[in-house]
């Protein structure tokens, strides 16, 4: 500590420049005034409020192919040269774009919910052991995948160019809802006499997290592929919940899932339409994520905590429990087969061949 | 590639996990504030770790999988770097007190205005944006290097990265919608080095962000009630600023913290104080600075008008002298009350100077 | 019934006014827990608040309002001015909201009573909750010391 030298002595020469004791008042410049690209909008509330995509009109509302710019300008605001660049690394439209990202971006406000005060918790009451075990179960792992979804977004966010601000709002609006789902599934886990349990293996969080050659490589992952199955799982969970409070807790979680995927599967067909051999990258993307989504469904934690709780407990879950789960799986892959097919992604020829034998169970 | 081929038999079932359930037994109850995360902080999942050794997302206090893959290299996991004691319940309060921008501001309200205090209002508003932005992508970038185990100070970041969305969009539906539009920006939130945006240590960062510049932006967005011309500017800075009151107790909570976890680190933390305090002086990301655009577009909506403009730029002072004034007191709330008994922080003598 | 201001019986009223109608929560004015003070003329009183209702509010005394977060404090013909606003347009006009009058005083309205800007920020934080409670005595039949 003794070579530091003193805050006092460090201190005296800023004074010397800081403190400005005239304080008078300077002749304004007003150099600013007049400097717009566009005047005179004016943008009136609908039925709905003024909502984020009421103001993109006239130049506002033009989203360029490839935002050049990397300061902080806003999207119409006038730029000013000399800035140093941040590091923004997307700036390309077809790498995040999504047409509803405005729209999602309001309707997640709208339709926020508060776990702490809007979760019926009082309707809890004691289940048998193993059907709270599995309970838990589904809590730790649905909350390790909101983690993953978390950290992928936010790794993600700040390399994003201003000119797609939308996306950016709307990611804000995700990122909290991730926060909010960890929060709750946590909140279930730890109220009812049971409590967290074993961690997932990772295997689908790890493409995920580790698909950094760009956004739209992680979307691929993170919603067409594992998000479609969550959703199977949370409308299963919810079709299987055992009180109010869950009933809550997986349709509120359900429909903040929904608006992801929505920005998910919106991004991708905007990303193969615009994007140079994008229906090829993601079709080579997907021909590898499938064996590792294979693998993980073949795993047994999982399926056999959602086959006790279809089931209502370990012995009808070896029955219908697990045919039940089964049913789910196989709805998964149709649905995932749909939505490639709608975004013009080959994969029904070359499906892997756990997804095919899924896909076989009646 | 894939590990296994096979779809398991059906109806046979893996239990094993069943026997390695996390702490088990556990039954919070919610109390007059609903199940709040203060409530499951309980038993064994309470326990922060000093350090943390979760290097696969896992959430605090399950059960670790020998065989997990390490997916998370994260740069936070040490306590001290980023907690804070009642980061659960600014979380709660954040879920508590969102609001909407489209329908919760009276937008019909809103009345043409002279040009000069239009163009005073969009050019302010395009400055928020370009602050609203840094303070949005900063800590959404911390959020993903900051270990799972810290959850609760995570989550108040994903509720401010929410937060500054919301006041990004105030600004620029405020922009559009009065007959005016955005203007020039200022530049000012730029990666200069000393800024939020550089900082590599997560408290360094809090320190520009939460408690020099949102603590300048706070004093502005509440004195948005003085310059506001209608209930619709009033009201948006009134909203805004109470979020911002919230990720400034966030900075003023973790200072405290490191400050009494880590005393190692004073120096350095006083250090950053410097570069802030400099920057709050006579830097362009404070609004209320001297001579910068966005203070004399201030000074026009403080006086009503350009033809005022020496009115309004008085009251623009006793706004910097109150900006002073409650920095101090933060950081003395932080626990960081000598540099301004030992003469090294310049703020006590500029605030004397603008009396 | 005509209440007086200041008089403990008078908060009670805005307190249940506040309590029972949603609808006087505006956005951004949800959940919060603070503790505060409001000096009125000679007079002192404790108000709290719990989640998305006032606890309780009563008079006190300074010392009282020691542990308290932040007290309010402005002259009495400055309470009486926003008041009588209130009344008269059912909620407070721009330049006589708490914040806009806090704002008009060099030092403000509102401190913490030992000196902690992190308690006193809690007047920032929950601005709109104090706001929506005072426009809440649009409700209530008010008549004021010096009338009365």
């Amino acid at each position: 500590m003794a070579d530091k030298p003193s805050g006092k002595a460090a201190s005296v020469d800023r004074e010397a420049k800081l403190v400005d004791p005239t304080q008078g008042i300077p002749e304004p410049s007003y150099s600013w005034r007049g400097l717009t690209n566009e005047w005179g909008v004016k943008v009136l509330p609908g039925a709905h409020g003024l909502r984020l995509g009421d103001v993109n009109v006239g130049s506002y509302g033009e989203v360029p192919d490839y935002w050049a710019d990397q300061t902080r300008r806003p999207r119409g605001s006038v730029g000013r040269p000399g800035i140093p660049p941040l590091p923004y690394s997307l700036r390309s439209k077809h790498e995040l774009w999504a047409d509803c990202a405005a729209d999602l971006y309001e309707e997640a406000i709208q339709r926020r919910w508060i776990p702490a005060t809007e979760v019926p918790w009082d309707s809890l009451e004691v289940l048998p052991v193993d059907i709270e075990k599995a309970v838990c179960q589904m809590c730790t792992e649905l909350s390790q995948c909101a983690n993953t979804e978390l950290e992928i977004i936010t790794y993600w966010q700040d390399r994003m160019s201003y000119g797609y601000f939308e996306v950016k709002q709307y990611l804000a609006t995700a990122t909290f809802d991730c926060a909010r789902q960890q929060e709750v599934l946590r909140k279930r886990a730890l109220s009812n006499g049971g409590g967290l349990g074993i961690e997932s293996r990772g295997r689908v969080n790890r493409i995920i997290l580790e698909s950094s050659g760009g956004w739209t490589e992680a979307v691929v992952y993170l919603y067409l592929l594992r998000g479609t199955y969550i959703t199977r799982l949370l409308s299963g969970l919810l079709s299987a919940a055992h009180n109010e409070a869950e009933v809550f807790i997986y349709s509120h979680m359900l429909e903040d899932h929904a608006r992801h995927l929505t920005y998910g599967y919106d991004h991708l067909k905007y990303a193969s339409s615009h994007g140079k051999d994008a229906t090829l990258i993601m079709q080579t993307l997907l021909a590898v994520g499938e064996g590792h989504m294979a693998a993980e469904l073949n795993e047994g934690v999982v399926s056999t905590a959602m086959a006790i709780i279809f089931g209502g407990g370990i012995e009808g879950a070896r029955t219908h429990g697990m045919e039940r789960y089964l049913l789910l799986v196989r709805d998964f892959i149709t649905d995932y087969l749909a939505i490639c097919q709608e975004l013009g992604i080959e994969r029904e020829k070359t499906l892997h061949p756990v997804f095919k034998r899924y896909l076989e169970n009646e | 590639m894939s590990e296994a081929t096979e779809i398991p038999r059906e109806h046979e079932l893996d239990t094993s996990w069943m026997d390695n359930m996390a702490e088990w037994g556990v039954t919070a109850k919610p109390g007059k504030r609903g199940l709040t995360l203060a409530d499951v902080q309980i038993g064994s999942y309470a326990d922060l770790p000093a350090i943390s050794d979760n290097m696969t997302g896992r959430p605090r206090g399950s059960t670790p999988r020998a065989e997990a893959y390490r997916v998370g290299a994260y740069q936070v996991h040490t306590l001290s770097e980023i907690w804070l004691d009642n980061a659960e319940y600014l979380y709660e309060e954040a879920l508590q007190r969102q609001w909407s921008s489209a329908t919760d501001i009276p937008w019909h309200t809103l009345k043409p205005l002279p040009d000069d205090v239009e163009e005073a209002e969009c050019l302010l508003c395009t400055f928020f944006n370009e602050v609203e932005f840094v303070a949005g992508d900063v800590p959404a970038r911390w959020i993903a290097r900051t270990t799972p185990d810290y959850l609760e100070a995570r989550n108040v970041l994903s509720a401010q990265v929410m937060d500054e969305a919301r006041h990004m969009d105030v600004f620029r539906k405020r922009a559009l919608a009065n007959g005016g539009g955005l203007m020039r920006m200022s530049g000012a939130t730029s990666g200069f080095v000393g800024s939020i945006d550089l900082a590599r240590d997560f408290t360094e960062m809090s320190t520009r962000l939460h408690i020099s510049g949102e603590g300048a932006v706070l004093t502005m967005f509440r004195m948005g009630e003085l310059f506001g011309q209608n209930d619709a500017e009033k009201t948006m800075y009134r909203l805004c600023a109470q979020d911002e009151a919230r990720h400034v107790a966030f900075g003023v909570m973790h200072l405290r913290c490191l400050g009494d976890t880590a005393p190692e680190r004073r120096e350095e933390i006083e250090c950053y104080l410097d570069e802030a305090e400099e920057q709050l002086i006579a830097g362009q990301q404070n609004p209320a600075g001297r001579q910068s655009e966005s203070s004399e577009a201030l000074a026009v909506l403080l006086g009503g008008g350009s033809q005022h403009y020496d009115e309004g730029h008085k009251k623009l002072l006793v706004i910097r002298r109150r900006q002073l004034k409650e920095y101090m007191k933060r950081v003395i709330s932080a626990g960081f009350t000598d540099r301004f008994e030992n003469g090294r922080s310049p703020i006590p003598a500029q605030y004397a100077a603008t009396a | 019934m005509m209440v007086v201001f200041p008089s403990e019986e008078w908060f009670q009223e805005v307190r249940q006014a506040y309590n029972s109608d949603q609808g006087l929560h505006s956005g951004g004015g949800g959940a919060c827990d603070t503790t505060a003070g409001f000096k009125v003329g000679e007079y002192w009183y404790f108000i709290e608040f719990e989640g998305l209702e006032c606890g309780q509010v009563r008079q006190c005394t300074e010392q009282d309002l020691e542990a308290t977060d932040f007290i309010l404090e402005m002259p009495l013909e400055t309470w009486q001015a926003m008041l009588m606003d209130v009344q008269a347009n059912g909620k407070a006009s721009s330049n006589l909201t708490l914040n806009s009058i806090d704002l008009e005083f060099e030092d403000g309205i509102a401190r913490s009573p030992i000196d902690d800007q992190y308690r006193q920020d809690l007047f920032y934080r929950y601005n709109q909750n104090f706001q929506d409670f005072f426009d809440a005595s649009s409700l209530v039949e008010t008549t004021f010391e010096s009338q009365a």
